[in-house]
């Protein structure tokens, strides 16, 4: 039986998974494997305007969040050692604003523990949106703990077919294996110097 | 078969209509993207020869992990073939529609019933709708609902994507009359 949440307000959690086995037909040297996991839950906030403060809410419900998104991903993908990148999100509904997403992911109640649960160091990169039910988000990833290296640059696409109804958010964490499928356009170590001068003929 | 990506979505329902549901209801997708084996030969009139080098394949590749994924026993179930804009939609039902392809899924769940289906054809990130009814009783009325897929860059012109869909109950909050109170 799947368990509960521990969070009333969790309305479905949706899991996403994708395996590259081709791109542009050849099988990609290092294989990764990506994830998603969306929850839907009412918007705490509600109703209420601008002036309202976050805090007590965001302290309340943003650490559940992370337990669930952090569980799935690590379970899903086979164990956190194989996380090689992370990257998070939320679609608030249209009838609450934008902050109210930010307050449970932009803050150390959530982003915190998903980097201490993934084992990473870097700040978790994000987007976020306003959107009806239906709408899909691109996620952003990078490295969990060298949040530079180029290879690992790379996207999941989300969607909940329902949510977010206008008064309610959908929060994601997306994770990687490993690298784009078949990544060849350097890293800063092996990188030219590139400046507008260098461009237009100076030395470099 | 070639696929070149697999994508597996598993939806759990904790409330519905404001209130939490018995157990949470848990639904499970797996699609394969591959190509058509017919493209680029113009209209094929015996489809026999694909059939029979992928129809098989596809089911033998799904059926294990929709039931992986599901994770529960499954009672209703579905599937989909859906046809890249180069193709017909007869080449998608061609996949799915014979027991090569679905009795992979039929034995590994002890269903008995017809899996229903959804065909169509549409451009990359096409939504789509994956029937399911009751494994072995089409008429369990609580058992009818759908899910709705999405893969965000598939099927492209030449590819079809084929996916089996399975549920652990009916409805989230089901309580409609049985069908038998009605005769």
């Amino acid at each position: 039986m799947t368990p509960r949440t521990g969070l009333p307000e969790v309305r479905k959690v949706v899991y996403l998974q994708e395996e590259v086995l081709l791109e542009a037909g050849a099988a990609p040297a290092v294989p990764a494997t990506r994830a998603s996991v969306a929850v839907v839950i009412r918007n705490p906030w509600h109703g209420t305007g601008p002036d309202q403060d976050l805090s007590a809410e965001a302290e309340r419900v943003a650490p559940q969040l992370a337990r669930i998104v952090s569980a799935r991903l690590i379970e899903g993908l086979g164990g956190v050692d194989a996380i090689e990148a992370f990257g998070k999100a939320a679609i608030v509904g249209t009838a609450g604003e934008i902050e109210h997403g930010s307050a449970l992911i932009h803050t150390p109640y959530f982003g915190n523990l998903v980097r201490e649960f993934l084992e990473g160091t870097s700040i978790l990169c994000f987007a976020d949106e306003r959107a009806d039910a239906g709408q899909s988000l691109t996620v952003p990833l990078w490295h969990k703990t060298a949040a530079a290296t180029r290879s690992h640059y790379q996207t999941m696409t989300t969607r909940v077919s329902d949510g977010p109804a206008p008064d309610e958010i959908v929060v994601v964490a997306a994770a990687s294996t490993g690298p784009r499928p078949h990544p060849r356009i350097g890293d800063r170590t092996t990188d030219p110097a590139v400046t507008s001068a260098i461009l237009e003929g100076a030395e470099a | 078969m070639n696929p070149r990506k697999i994508v597996t979505i598993v939806e759990e329902t904790h409330t519905e209509g404001g209130r939490p549901v018995e157990t949470v209801a848990r639904v499970a997708v797996v699609a394969a993207v591959i190509p058509n084996p017919w493209d680029g030969q113009g209209f094929v009139e015996d489809l026999t020869a694909g059939i029979d080098a992928v129809a098989s394949d596809v089911g033998a590749l799904l059926a294990p992990r929709v039931i992986e994924a599901l994770g529960e026993p499954v009672e209703a179930y579905g599937k989909a073939a859906i046809v890249g804009l180069n193709g017909e939609v007869e080449h998608g039902s061609a996949l799915i529609h014979t027991l090569k392809f679905g009795d992979h899924f039929r034995k590994a769940a002890e269903a008995t019933t017809l899996l229903p289906a959804v065909e169509k054809r549409g451009p990359a990130g096409v939504v789509f709708d994956i029937p399911l009814k009751h494994k072995t009783d089409a008429t369990v009325r609580s058992h009818h609902q759908t899910i709705e897929v999405r893969l965000a860059d598939a099927p492209h012109p030449g590819e079809i994507v084929i996916a089996l869909a399975a549920a652990a109950q009916g409805r989230p909050q089901q309580r409609l009359a049985p069908l038998s109170t009605e005769q």
